[in-house]
C-alpha cells in the first residue's frame, strides 16, 4: 500500500484522502516541522500539500514575516505574514526539499501553467490538480515517477 | 460500479448527439435528459451550462450592436443546442440588429414550440411585421386558436397588458448587468472584488460544493460506504448550512458594492447559482437516504456549479493584468518629459527583454511609475551636468514559484538622500502608496550603480496566467 503525507493547516484533505484515497495509507502533518519529522519517522511515497495556511499560528509558518516584508512589501509585515499564510504550502515543500526529501509533491490548486513550471525547476516532482476529485488525485499520483 | 452505472449512457448520449446534429429542435431536452453521472452526461451538462452563458452573453451583445456577438455566438452554437427559451430574444436581437431573414427564421422556430400565451401572440405580430417588411406573405407557424367568440373589447386589453409586459421586461433588461461588467465600469472596486471572489471559490466551492462530486456519484450509482455518506453529509450539511454561508458570501459583496447591487438579482450567473445551491441545499434529506435520482440532480447543480466557479477564476485573473514593455516605459517617459520641459535631463529606457505581465491595474501602474519618473527627473536636474535618469526592469523568481518585476529608476543627482525623507517628498504618496497596496507592490530606495547615485525599485508581482485565460 502507498502511503501520503498530508500536509494542511486544518484536517479537510487527510478527511478527503482517508474516504476516498482507501487505497493509500495516509497520515498527517500540520507544519514544515511536522511533516520533515513524519518523513524521518515513518517515510511516506508521494505529499499532499494544502497551499493556503491562513489558520496556523504565525510561529509556525516557514518564512520569517520581517525580511519578507523587507524585500517585497516596503517594509509592511501585514502584507507580508498574508503572503506567506498564503503561498505557505510551496514554502513547506522547499523545506521538505531542503531536508533531503525528493517525493512526489501534489498540490490541489488551479496554478497557471508557468507557475507549476516555476514549481518544477525549484523542487522537482510537483503535480496539481484543480479540484477535490479522487479519480483525478489518484491518476496524478500515479503519474508521478 | 460506476461503469455498469453509465452502461446505458452512451447509448442516450449518442442519441441526444444525433439530434443536436440534425438541428433538431428536441436537441437541447435530449442534452438535459442525459445523466450527469455518466462522462458523456457531464461533458453534456458542462457544455450546456458554459454553451448557454455565451448564448446569452451573444445575445445581449448582439442587443448592444457589439461586434463581437457573431463570434460569441458561434462559439455556443459549436458547443451545444440553444435553449429553446432562448428562441425568443435571439429573435429580437437580431431584428433590431436589422438581421432580418435570421429574425423571421428565429421567430418561426419559437413559435413552432411556444403554447398559446401573450408572448406567442406579440411574436407573431412581430414575425409579421418582418414578413412584411421582407415582402413575404405572413404564414402563421402555428394556427391560433378559433377566437369567434372573442368580443373587440379584448383588443386593447390585450394590447395594454403586452406594453405592460414589454415595459417591464426592458426594465428588467436595463438593469440587469454582472459582476464582470460592473468590475469593468468600476476600477477601484477592482480589489474588493478580487479578493471576496477568491473567499467564495476557496471556502465555499472548492472545499464544499466541488469536494463532494465522488461521494454523489457513489449515491447516484447505489454503490455509497457509510464512510463516504458521512462525508458527504458533513460537507454540505454539516456546519454552517449552505444557504446561510451562500447567503453571507453574497452579503460581502453587497457591503462593498453597495445595496444597490444585489448580485442574484441584477446577474444572471449568481441568480442561477443560487438556484443550484437551494436545490442542493433542499437535497439532504433525500442524499441521506441515497435517492438516486436526487444525487444526479445535485451533481447536473454541481456541473453548472463548477462552470460558474471557473467563470469566477477567469474573472478574478482577468482584473488585474497590465503589460510592462517597452512601449509603456517610454510612453510614460515621454509623459514626464514634456510635463516638466527639462530638456537637460537625458532618460534613458532600457525595456525588458521581453514584455512582461504584472499582477496591476494599468491606471495604478502608470501612477506609480510617473510619480518615480517625475522625482527622478527633478532630482537630476538640480545635480551637475550630464543629467541623467535611467530605467530597466528584472524579473526575480520567488520559492514560491511567483516571479517578481523590480523596475528600477536611478538618477544622476550625487546628492545622498535618506530614503525616508526622498519617498516623503515624492508627489502624491498616498496615491501612489495606495496603488501599490491595490497590487501588493513595494517602493524601495536602494544606492544607485554604473554613475548612478540612487536607485528606486518599483516591485510588483508578475501575472503568470496566460492573457487567455483571463479573458
Amino acid at each position: 500500500m502507498s502511503r501520503l503525507l498530508v500536509i494542511e493547516d486544518g484536517d479537510e484533505y487527510a478527511e478527503f484522502a482517508r474516504v476516498f484515497l482507501t487505497d493509500l495509507e495516509v497520515t498527517a502533518a500540520h507544519s514544515a516541522a511536522d511533516a520533515i519529522e513524519a518523513l524521518r519517522t515513518h517515510g511516506a511515497d508521494a505529499l499532499l500539500i494544502d497551499l493556503r495556511f491562513d489558520r496556523a499560528p504565525p510561529s509556525a509558518l516557514v518564512g520569517d514575516v520581517e525580511s519578507t516584508a523587507a524585500r517585497l512589501f516596503g517594509g509592511d509585515c501585514e502584507r507580508a505574514r498574508r503572503y506567506l499564510q498564503d503561498e505557505q504550502g510551496t514554502l513547506i515543500l522547499a523545506d521538505v526539499r531542503a531536508a533531503g526529501f525528493a517525493l512526489p509533491a501534489l498540490f490541489v490548486h488551479d496554478f497557471p501553467p508557468r507557475r507549476l513550471a516555476n514549481l518544477r525547476r525549484l523542487y522537482g516532482d510537483v503535480t496539481a490538480v484543480p479540484s477535490l476529485d479522487a479519480a483525478t488525485i489518484r491518476r496524478a499520483l500515479g503519474g508521478s515517477p | 460500479m460506476l461503469a455498469a452505472c453509465t452502461a446505458g449512457g452512451d447509448r442516450a448520449w449518442q442519441s441526444a448527439e444525433q439530434l443536436w446534429q440534425r438541428r433538431d429542435p428536441g436537441a437541447f431536452a435530449a442534452w438535459q435528459k442525459l445523466d450527469p453521472s455518466t462522462a458523456n452526461g457531464a461533458r453534456a451538462h458542462a457544455a450546456l451550462t458554459r454553451a448557454d452563458a455565451e448564448y446569452r452573453r451573444g445575445i445581449a451583445l448582439l442587443a448592444d450592436e457589439d461586434p463581437q456577438a457573431r463570434q460569441v455566438l458561434e462559439s455556443a452554437a459549436k458547443r451545444a443546442p440553444l435553449d429553446p427559451e432562448l428562441y425568443l430574444p435571439l429573435a429580437r436581437a437580431y431584428r433590431r440588429r436589422g438581421l432580418d431573414e435570421r429574425a423571421a427564421a428565429m421567430y418561426e422556430k419559437f413559435l413552432a414550440q411556444a403554447s398559446p400565451s401573450p408572448e406567442a401572440e406579440a411574436a407573431r405580430r412581430e414575425l409579421a411585421a418582418l414578413n412584411d417588411a421582407l415582402g413575404m406573405p405572413f404564414e402563421p407557424p402555428r394556427a391560433t386558436p378559433a377566437t369567434a367568440w372573442s368580443p373587440l373589447w379584448l383588443v386593447p386589453l390585450v394590447v395594454v397588458a403586452l406594453a405592460l409586459a414589454g415595459w417591464m421586461a426592458a426594465r428588467r433588461r436595463g438593469r440587469r448587468t454582472s459582476l464582470a461588467k460592473l468590475s469593468a465600469e468600476h476600477p477601484e472596486l477592482q480589489p474588493a472584488i478580487a479578493f471576496l471572489v477568491g473567499c467564495l471559490r476557496h471556502e465555499f466551492f472548492k472545499h464544499r460544493i466541488l469536494a463532494v462530486g465522488d461521494a454523489v456519484r457513489a449515491v447516484a450509482c447505489g454503490d455509497l460506504a457509510e464512510s463516504e455518506r458521512r462525508f458527504l453529509l458533513m460537507r454540505l450539511f454539516g456546519g454552517e448550512a449552505l444557504a446561510v454561508a451562500w447567503a453571507g458570501h453574497l452579503g460581502a459583496f453587497m457591503r462593498v458594492l453597495g445595496p444597490r447591487f444585489d448580485l442574484v438579482r441584477l446577474d444572471p450567473d449568481f441568480a442561477d447559482a443560487s438556484r443550484d445551491i437551494a436545490a442542493i441545499a433542499a437535497s439532504e434529506a433525500a442524499l441521506s437516504r441515497g435517492d438516486a435520482d436526487a444525487a444526479r440532480r445535485v451533481l447536473a447543480g454541481q456541473q453548472r456549479l463548477a462552470a460558474f466557479d471557473a467563470t469566477l477564476a477567469r474573472l478574478a485573473l482577468g482584473l488585474q493584468h497590465t503589460i510592462v514593455d517597452g512601449a509603456l516605459l517610454s510612453e510614460l517617459a515621454a509623459d514626464v518629459k514634456r510635463e516638466l520641459g527639462t530638456a537637460a535631463v537625458e532618460i534613458i529606457v532600457t525595456p525588458p527583454v521581453s514584455a512582461i505581465a504584472v499582477e496591476s491595474y494599468r491606471f495604478d501602474l502608470a501612477l506609480v511609475i510617473r510619480n518615480v519618473l517625475r522625482n527622478a527627473v527633478v532630482a537630476a536636474a538640480k545635480g551637475p551636468a550630464p543629467a541623467r535618469v535611467a530605467v530597466d526592469a528584472d524579473v526575480s523568481l520567488e520559492p514560491t514559484g511567483d516571479e517578481v518585476l523590480r523596475l528600477r529608476v536611478r538618477d544622476s543627482n550625487p546628492e545622498s538622500v535618506p530614503p525616508a525623507a526622498e519617498l516623503a517628498e515624492a508627489r502624491g504618496l498616498a496615491l501612489i502608496r495606495a496603488a501599490l497596496q491595490r497590487c501588493d507592490g513595494s517602493l524601495s530606495v536602494e544606492p544607485g550603480a554604473d554613475g548612478f547615485a540612487k536607485c528606486v525599485v518599483i516591485r510588483l508581482f508578475c501575472a503568470l496566467h496566460d492573457a487567455t485565460e483571463a479573458a
